[in-house]
């Protein structure tokens, strides 16, 4: 490699990686305990609940709703979700004069009807995925991670480039304790990217994917699933609904396999006026984020559409996986934990090493 | 300076086996779940053994 051409990477390599290095130490040290988010929930927040009847036949669908109903009187049922690890049914509805956005939420014990206690996360958990989401700061915050995710992208490319004459008389995995403490950084730096190389692109490439969530899943309802969510007149009035559980039980045979997770009911944001839309996930970490809605019509009970999702949103579903690493288990977890710690310490040498040239150069 | 420089496989091959590894594991763990994420951990933690052993080498021919 001629002298020019070093010159220019290590320019390239030293601004993208000093521009982003502050977001990105932010981003490594909030995902560190990030990581483990299930696990410090579990231990923060122990939840002394049980079902009223674990070993119960449990209510129906239908029953559950009226139950839910009966208890805000005149309201219109927006949407149903399932609870994963318990047997939980959570309704949305709203009064029909209620402000745009005000729902109610009910978590029902589906074993007795009852209230259940409703799930959140940790207040600290919370702050630190905001944090790390989008800074306090909505679509903007999350947009301008995802540019530094961007620069981290060059600057993972760019050290490669350079990794070539730095290594091209020092075997792979050369520490030199024995030297000068730049000398010795400069080789754990090297060492430490070389190692990490896939997995740093793959976490920053997916989550610069990522940050991409709203705007991805914004263009998807306004256009996929606008064809689906054409709003008619009003929506199918209460009395003249089919069965629920029937409608859950057509669209399950539509999609053999896959996992109910979400109920929109008809007139409510992700249905149409007409229709039950009820959402189905897949059975492994691959599918398990790919959601797939079957439209059911509310007075027949009859199936209308599938909508499968389009390419895109299947993108925007597999990076979550990649970039979280909550989809192979504590040991995985732990991998992860260890290679963003690695990350960290690359980050680290590398601001050290610009300011060891400098002092130098002075 | 006579020492000639090392070819791109010596430079580079170590780092590559070890990339393709990560993205076995990564995307292995992602495709099934039990012994797979096994698997897929254990491909992954390959890269970090690989620089652990490398320090420890170093620390011993100190010594």
């Amino acid at each position: 490699m001629k002298a020019r051409t070093i010159r220019r990477w290590s320019w390239v390599h030293r601004w993208s990686s000093l521009v982003s290095t502050l977001f990105l130490l932010m981003l490594c040290v909030t995902g560190l305990p990030l990581v483990f988010t299930h696990e410090i929930n579990e231990v923060l927040l122990r939840h002394a609940w049980a079902p009223a009847n674990p070993d119960g036949a449990g209510l129906n669908l239908d029953e559950v709703l009226s139950v839910a109903l009966s208890r805000h009187p005149g309201d219109i049922p927006a949407f149903m979700s399932f609870d994963e690890d318990r047997p939980v049914v959570n309704v949305t509805s709203r009064a029909p004069d209620a402000p745009a956005g005000q729902f109610n939420f009910q978590p029902i014990d589906r074993t007795s009807g009852d209230a259940a206690p409703p799930v959140a996360g940790h207040p600290a958990m919370e702050f630190l995925l905001q944090l790390h989401t989008d800074m306090f700061l909505g679509l903007p915050g999350a947009l301008f991670l995802g540019a530094m995710g961007l620069l981290l992208i060059v600057a993972v490319v760019s050290g490669v480039v350079l990794y070539a004459p730095f290594m091209r008389r020092l075997p792979f995995g050369t520490v030199r304790l024995d030297r000068a403490a730049r000398t010795r950084w400069l080789d754990y730096h090297n060492l430490l990217g070389a190692v990490t190389v896939a997995w740093v692109l793959v976490v920053g490439a997916t989550g610069v994917v990522n940050t991409l969530a709203t705007p991805i899943i914004a263009y998807w309802k306004d256009t996929a699933l606008r064809d689906l969510t054409v709003a008619y007149d009003a929506p199918v009035p209460l009395t003249e609904r089919s069965s629920l559980d029937a409608a859950i039980e057509r669209a399950r045979a539509a999609l053999p396999g896959m996992t109910l997770q979400f109920v929109a009911f008809p007139g409510s944001t992700y249905s149409t006026d007409h229709h039950y839309a009820v959402f189905f996930h897949g059975e492994t970490p691959l599918t398990a984020r790919m959601i797939t809605p079957a439209l059911i019509d509310a007075r027949t009970g009859e199936l209308a559409a599938v909508a499968r999702m389009p390419w895109y949103v299947k993108t925007l579903s597999l990076s979550q996986p990649l970039h979280f690493g909550d989809y192979g288990g504590l040991g995985l977890k732990i991998v992860w934990a260890l290679l963003d710690l690695a990350t960290i310490v690359i980050l680290g040498s590398g601001v050290y090493l610009w300011l060891a040239k400098r002092d130098r150069r002075a | 300076m006579s020492r000639k420089d090392f070819s791109a496989w010596a430079v580079f091959g170590a780092p590559l086996i070890l990339a393709v590894l990560s993205l076995i594991g990564l995307v292995g763990a992602l495709l099934d779940d039990g012994v797979w994420d096994r698997i897929g951990a254990a491909m992954l933690a390959v890269a970090i053994v690989a620089a652990a052993r490398a320090r420890f080498r170093a620390g011993r021919r100190e010594a």
